[in-house]
């Protein structure tokens, strides 16, 4: 794509600014041309300003995974600026350079590095040749004879330096260069490196502003009364039970409840628990976790089910096999918890629909609010703030929903919705729960001879499933796992559930990695090997599991005997184009499980901030260990039993282990940081357990059986 | 009508004196900085200082602080350089940073009376904020380093 940065321009104000497209994603990376009303190019991708300032515009959201630091350094790197001068900005709407390979803008599937890295570099390239292009001409010297450092252009052989904001008005003017050229290898000096991150002196005193941080002028609050069972509607509501109530401005109907809009949130909630409302009766009004739990358990023993995944030939092999090992697994519901609760900020006026909002799902937002309040897209705009904490939450549109429903009955006033902790818990959107019957023998050896795999309960979402009924939020980490089992076969019986579910961070591997690593620990008991040497006999030699389950056990001193009363247990789950070792330490204190230690090895291809790697994989053993322990939602009366931190109980300082992270490069292209971390840590966690207590653990949290 | 002092300045509200304080910081005096996260004191979001003490903005009545000092992160130094915030800054402690506000101030007050933690005391001083992100291992590093720059 050539373009004139000289015609384009992207910010108001900014048309001196030199600018620069988004390159197109590796084609591999591209979906087919979309239809011309969707081929809506931001104007420019890459600005550096007459100041030397460089702007970039970005998709990815910052959720706390340090992806606009990561951005940064790459951008930076490659155009020779400083990486402290790089903004990092999100487009209002979403368009197709930004949309990933599933054709939306998410901040999603670990994606912000990995995707953006190589356009990123290309624009960032296009804009240094230019800047050089510039230099040359000005100074009368060879191109060659130029560098791109610090944020300028330097000829070293005559000591002179052009800062970079000198050069745009002249740069700016100049044809984009078709073929960016790369920095080679050597000069890639600022990747790899820990830069203090961009956004850690504004969150340490008190000035990030998060969605629920918003003020506009003349802006209300609103909180929601929403009903407990999900799928139920008003039936009746009393709008003159509160009206009169201090600060009250309107009570305004939403989906599944109502709004109650006030002169501030705590007069807001008030009257919204005060509310006067009554919903309708639903046929799930009497669902508890028994009845979902042993409907779902119907989909284990179901036949005809549709094959996903089968090669050679598991049943025969499975039926002529000595021993047969069978287990059943099982996992709860859980719910997100964002220490920021759901929040949205709307301002609603005629053919202008403007949001402040941390979302993760700008398009989502976009899709769903156009199909429930029929909002143009053209007329969306979305202001993207810091999000305390996302985790597969933040994509979801009912906040915003009820926030622009809410600025409409005030006439285009801008109003803020700010759910409560026990809104959020009880509201739904949560992880699935799902059961599987795990199939597998091995031989004489210890080499796994067939396994077959049947999971059992809901899919995520017809949207994505491909053919032969898989469903990647169901079955990834099954149909992609590691082992060389060379008969073998994967299935799910669909068992649709009347709970709303949202993808939670890792998504289907945050439990088919649990699942997967303790049937192989299982058929390792089995075959009678420690649990290491058996993953090392079944996985392919080139396989990218062995050098982190390798640096793991390493780390972890695992081929030494265990300090008395340390039990460990080994895990490694492959995810988001990261693999990822865990070795956990656990402690009995009687019946309850502690895990003081934690070592985990990722290999996730070029780490482009170690640091960040290594808290992204601290945090994400921390948050895995959450539902490994205690957290779970389950159902009564159709409704969620848990509704804060008090019944939804969360690791603190005081049960964190120590986790020790190395990253292991071996060359393999970029992967994911942000969720690769939380797949293995249970199965690490209850084969931990099994060596402990010699209990199997099948189904989580850990505290159901008396453990925690 | 309720007064106390916020981060040093005289203030007045008229809100009603049962809001808990954390809305009257966030929504009438615009310092938002100090979150919210549970509303029911088991989260630790919402953590300022009331005469020097840490407790959760979200639980305490605003007629419970009258004459009171209230602190919050934009308060607790001047330039915003506490030792606890350069030592949050040097180990670059936050994820999403939602609860740092909490954690910064709930780790100044421990190293006031406690100046040198140990990993018992910050346990026990700091089990009260939760962090979603999980960034312990951090806060931990980092609580031991700000009580040294406030010894040095
Ligand atoms: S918001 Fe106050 S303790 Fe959670
Ligand atoms: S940094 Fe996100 S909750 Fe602590």
């Amino acid at each position: 794509m050539t373009v004139t940065p000289s015609r384009r321009t992207f910010l108001a104000g900014a048309a001196a600014a030199l600018t620069i497209p988004l390159a197109r994603p590796a084609v591999s990376q591209t979906l087919p041309p979309q239809a011309p009303e969707l081929e809506r190019w931001p104007d420019a991708f890459l600005q550096i300003d007459t100041d030397g300032r460089v702007t970039c515009v970005l998709p990815t959201c910052e959720m706390g995974q340090g992806t606009h630091t990561g951005q940064a350094m790459i951008l930076a790197e490659e155009l020779g600026a400083d990486w402290q001068s790089i903004q990092i900005v999100m487009p209002q709407q979403p368009s197709d350079p930004y949309r990933l390979p599933f054709g939306q803008m998410r901040s999603v599937g670990s994606y912000g590095i990995r995707f953006f890295h190589d356009p990123m570099r290309r624009s960032a390239a296009q804009m240094r040749m230019m800047l050089t292009q510039a230099a040359a001409t000005q100074l009368g010297v060879p191109k060659y004879d130029l560098v791109a450092r610090d944020g300028m252009i330097m000829h070293a052989d005559t000591n002179r330096a052009i800062p970079f904001a000198d050069l745009v008005p002249a740069a700016r003017l100049l044809p984009v260069p078709a073929e960016p050229k790369l920095r080679p290898e050597a000069e890639r000096t600022l990747t790899g490196t820990n830069v203090p991150r961009l956004d850690t002196p504004a969150k340490t005193r008190g000035e990030a502003v998060y969605a629920i941080d918003v003020s506009l002028p003349d802006m209300a609050y609103a909180a929601p009364r929403m009903a407990p069972v999900f799928s139920a509607e008003v039936e009746a509501m009393d709008e003159a039970s509160v009206i009169d109530m201090p600060g009250v401005l309107a009570v305004v109907p939403v989906p599944r409840g109502a709004v109650v809009v006030a002169d501030s949130w705590w007069q807001a909630r008030q009257a919204a628990d005060a509310l006067d409302i009554t919903f309708t009766a639903t046929e799930h009004d009497a669902l508890d976790e028994a009845t979902l739990n042993a409907r779902i358990a119907e989909g284990l023993d179901r036949a005809g089910v549709p094959m996903t995944l089968q090669r050679g030939d598991p049943l025969g092999t499975l039926d002529a096999a000595e021993t047969v090992i069978e287990a059943d697994y099982q996992v709860p519901m859980l719910a997100h918890a964002c220490m920021e609760p759901i929040t949205c900020t709307a301002q609603a006026t005629e053919g202008r629909t403007e949001l402040w909002a941390g979302t993760q799902g700008h398009d989502w937002k976009r899709m769903m609010l156009e199909r429930e309040l029929g909002i143009p897209s053209d007329e969306l705009f979305i202001n993207t703030t810091y999000l305390g904490g996302g985790f597969g939450r933040k994509t979801w549109h009912h906040d915003a929903a009820q926030a622009i429903l809410a600025s409409r009955a005030l006439g285009g006033r801008p109003v803020k919705v700010i759910w409560s902790r026990e809104d959020d818990t009880r509201f739904g959107m949560y992880r699935q729960t799902m059961q599987a019957r795990f199939r597998g023998s091995v031989d004489a050896e210890g080499r796994i001879t067939a396994m077959t795999v049947r999971v059992a309960g809901p899919q995520m979402g017809a949207a994505i499933v491909q053919e032969n009924n898989m469903d990647p939020f169901s079955l990834l980490g099954l149909v992609d796992q590691p082992y060389a089992v060379p008969n073998y076969a994967v299935d799910h019986a669909v068992v649709d559930i009347p709970v709303p579910l949202s993808a939670w961070r890792a998504i289907a591997t945050s439990f088919t990695g649990y699942w997967m690593e303790s049937f192989i620990d299982e058929l390792a008991e089995a075959a009678g090997m420690d649990p290491l040497a058996f993953r090392l006999l079944n996985l392919p030699s080139d396989s990218r599991a062995r050098p982190v389950l390798e640096r793991a056990a390493e780390m972890a001193d695992w081929n030494d005997p265990a300090p008395d009363s340390v039990h460990r247990g080994i895990s490694v789950v492959g995810s988001y184009g990261s693999m990822v070792a865990q070795v956990a330490e656990v402690t009995m204190a009687g019946d309850r499980v502690t895990v003081p230690r934690v070592f985990a090895a990722i290999d996730c291809g070029r780490a482009i901030h170690p640091g960040q790697v290594e808290t992204q994989i601290q945090g994400s053993v921390i948050d895995a260990l959450g539902p490994t322990l205690r957290a779970k939602i389950t159902l009564q009366d159709g409704a969620a039993v848990q509704s804060n931190y008090t019944d939804y109980p969360l690791i603190r300082i005081d049960e964190a282990p120590e986790v020790a992270v190395a990253i292991v490069e071996t060359g393999a292209p970029l992967g994911g940081v942000g969720e690769p971390g939380v797949p293995p840590l249970a199965g690490a966690v209850c084969n931990a357990v099994f060596a402990a207590t010699g209990r199997r653990i099948r189904s989580l949290p850990l505290s159901d059986h008396g453990l925690a | 009508m309720t007064d106390f002092t916020l981060n040093g300045e005289a203030v007045t509200s008229d809100a009603d004196p049962a809001t808990p304080l954390l809305w009257v910081i966030r929504e009438r005096f615009g310092l938002t900085g100090t979150k919210y996260g549970c509303g029911v004191g088991a989260c630790g979001a919402c953590t300022v200082h009331l005469n020097g003490q840490p407790v959760p903005s979200c639980a305490l009545p605003l007629d419970a602080a009258a004459d009171g000092e209230i602190t919050t992160i934009e308060g607790l130094a001047p330039d915003g350089n506490h030792p606890v915030q350069q030592a949050w800054i040097e180990v670059d402690v936050p994820q999403c940073g939602y609860c740092q506000s909490g954690q910064i101030m709930a780790t100044a007050a421990m190293i006031r009376e406690v100046p040198d933690p140990t990993d018992a005391d910050i346990d026990a001083y700091l089990s009260g904020n939760l962090c979603r992100c999980g960034v312990y291992n951090r806060i931990r590093a980092a609580a031991k380093r700000a009580a040294e720059i406030a010894r040095s």
